[in-house]
């Protein structure tokens, strides 16, 4: 369990460091991506921290059940991380048109005032 | 049905009124500005209701995992500031032609703004203030020039990677609690609460992870910079006041950044010569005032937001956003007016609402704090008296449009009728005090700062400074929370 805990700081670390070190737009929104991801892990393992099986009331339960409150919620971060993320990458699209490199500094110096 | 629906009546339908107004609006694009404004206005009188109803009345949806709302007067103020806010700036783009898209996105910023106020759990927060996030970009990208574009890619990235953050604070704090509630705060684990408090000073607009605000409330249009700094910053403060009402020693944490920023933000507003930069600098600074004091952060954030949408409304026509340009431009009495009512009441003049909220803020505090917050105070009014003391030209100018006089007029009846709200902070000893600042800041930018200028460096607004300065504000969070 500590192994996989590990892993996912590790996903987080390499987007978010991802976020910042990359120099081209559309690697920083899948770094972003990346990021989410190990969040949404985060989410899962903890939710499996008290056993595996599904939580249906129907005879005898064949174990520890997972808790669904967290994979419930986490459906919810799914679905608005993508959309976040479907509407940059329409903005990224736009930008392209007259930035076709997509360098992050190159956009900032042109845009900022 | 549960039966705790009923201890907070009309909440349900009054929430969902502004997301069924907001989608159905592409139907009756005839009818788009009409239906707005009913949304505006019900949340207007939603939130003044509120607002005199003595106690806080909660509600919790499907037992303790569920949705947990909750209305007291620090909501009802809120409500009433956004209704107030989005109302002006409806009544500012009904002549302007705006598509059917605009109003759209405006209702739906709304309502989801409103959701925020009510809210006491981290995961309704959560998708609130995300929803808040696509609009707020909609609404801000609406010209699609590549200028707006990259700023509006550039909120998204740093309140994404913010609220990332944020989502593992709030699994941490429902493994120690078996609940999201704002309640279990107090008992959670240290790095818990270090990554909230980032996610949401981001969103606020605090301290140094704030630097992403300037730039990006001065190049959104006019409307939605009113709406940005008027309301939508205070959908990140506001879950910080609650928590820090409910959990002492977060208000401790909370307190000293709002120190802090109100310091740092006088201190780059004092020296802009871009007028919308400045007003946003100044924002920066004013959520301080509202996180050192929180029992009066409703009232404080009602004088401000109408203050700062006026603001923002009329300097998004005068003829240059460059104070030295407008020394020579004619500008028109009502615009001068409005300004400098709203400029003074941000300054704290007394008998305008912002001096009454000034006053109210710094009574409870301890007295170092009350210095530095009077400190920051004189470097406000150093900064508003750079728009009363614009020089007269003499030659006439022409009447700024129908929309913005009725705009401005009910955002500055809102600056007198806030008066209302507190009555006990009208004494001889906070007028006199209240006068002082205000003379004092009005001498200093006169004589000495209207003849110097330095330009700070703007290094820390690039985005990945912004994006990197979140670990440095991270560790500093968690090293606070654990002493």
């Amino acid at each position: 369990m500590s192994i996989l805990e590990a892993y996912i700081f590790g996903t987080l670390l390499i987007g978010f460091f991802g976020i910042i070190f990359k120099k081209n737009l559309m690697m920083k929104i899948i770094a972003m991506d990346v990021m989410s991801t190990g969040v949404i892990a985060y989410y899962v393992l903890i939710a499996a921290r008290g056993g595996f099986y599904t939580p249906i009331a129907a005879g005898a339960t064949p174990g520890p059940y997972a808790d669904p409150v967290p994979q419930a919620v986490i459906l919810t971060a799914i679905v608005i991380g993508f959309s976040i993320q479907a509407l940059m990458l329409v903005g990224v699209m736009k930008l392209a048109r007259n930035n076709p490199t997509l360098e992050t500094d190159q956009i900032e110096t042109n845009n900022t005032p | 049905m549960n039966p705790l629906i009923a201890e907070i009546p009309g909440v349900i339908p009054w929430i969902a009124l502004p997301f069924f107004i907001g989608f159905s609006i592409n139907l009756f694009p005839k009818l788009s500005r009409l239906l707005a404004v009913v949304v505006a206005l019900s949340s207007m009188i939603y939130g003044a209701v509120q607002l005199l109803r003595p106690l806080p009345q909660t509600l919790e949806l499907l037992d303790h995992f569920g949705v947990t709302l909750q209305i007291d007067g620090l909501s009802g103020a809120l409500i009433l500031t956004n209704g107030i806010v989005t109302l002006a700036v409806l009544l500012y783009c009904w002549q302007t032609g705006k598509s059917t898209f605009f109003y759209t996105q405006l209702v739906i910023l709304h309502g989801s703004v409103n959701a925020v106020f009510v809210c006491a759990d981290f995961i309704s927060l959560y998708v609130a203030v995300e929803v808040i996030g696509i609009a707020a970009f909609l609404l801000m990208t609406y010209t699609r020039s590549d200028r707006v574009l990259w700023v509006g890619l550039r909120y998204l990235f740093v309140s994404n990677t913010a609220m990332l953050f944020y989502l593992v604070g709030a699994l941490l704090v429902y493994q120690s609690q078996h609940s999201f509630a704002f309640a279990g705060l107090g008992a959670a684990p240290p790095e818990a609460i270090a990554l909230i408090i980032l996610g949401l000073l981001t969103k606020g607009g605090v301290f140094i992870s704030g630097l992403w605000l300037p730039l990006t409330h001065s190049e959104a249009d006019t409307p939605v910079s009113a709406l940005l700094s008027g309301v939508v910053i205070k959908a990140g403060i506001f879950p910080l006041v609650r928590c820090a009402l409910i959990v002492p020693e977060v208000g401790e944490i909370l307190a000293l950044l709002g120190m802090a920023t109100a310091l740092l933000g006088v201190v780059y507003a004092i020296w802009e010569t871009d007028t919308k930069r400045l007003l946003a600098l100044s924002s920066v600074s004013q959520v301080g005032f509202m996180l050192v004091a929180p029992p009066i952060a409703g009232f404080y954030a009602l004088a401000h937001g109408c203050s700062k949408a006026a603001l923002f409304l009329i300097s998004g026509n005068l003829p240059s956003r460059e104070f030295a340009q407008l020394a020579k431009v004619p500008i028109p009495p009502v615009l001068r007016g409005g300004m400098a009512i709203a400029a003074l009441s941000i300054a704290g003049l007394p008998g305008l609402g912002g001096f009454a909220a000034k006053a109210l803020a710094v009574k409870d505090l301890l007295p170092w704090q009350a210095t530095v917050l009077n400190i920051a105070a004189v470097g406000t009014a150093i900064a508003m008296a750079k728009f009363i003391l614009i020089p007269f030209p003499s030659t006439p100018a022409p009447p700024p449009t129908q929309g913005l006089s009725l705009a401005l007029l009910l955002l500055v009846g809102a600056i007198f009728a806030a008066n209302g709200l507190g009555p006990t902070a009208y004494t001889v000893a906070n007028a006199l005090k209240a006068l002082g600042i205000i003379a004092l800041g009005g001498l200093i930018y006169g004589f000495i700062l209207q003849r110097w200028s330095i330009k700070l460096p703007r290094g820390g607004e690039r985005l990945e400074h912004l994006i990197g300065m979140m670990t440095l504000m991270l560790t500093a969070l968690f090293w606070m929370v654990v002493t």
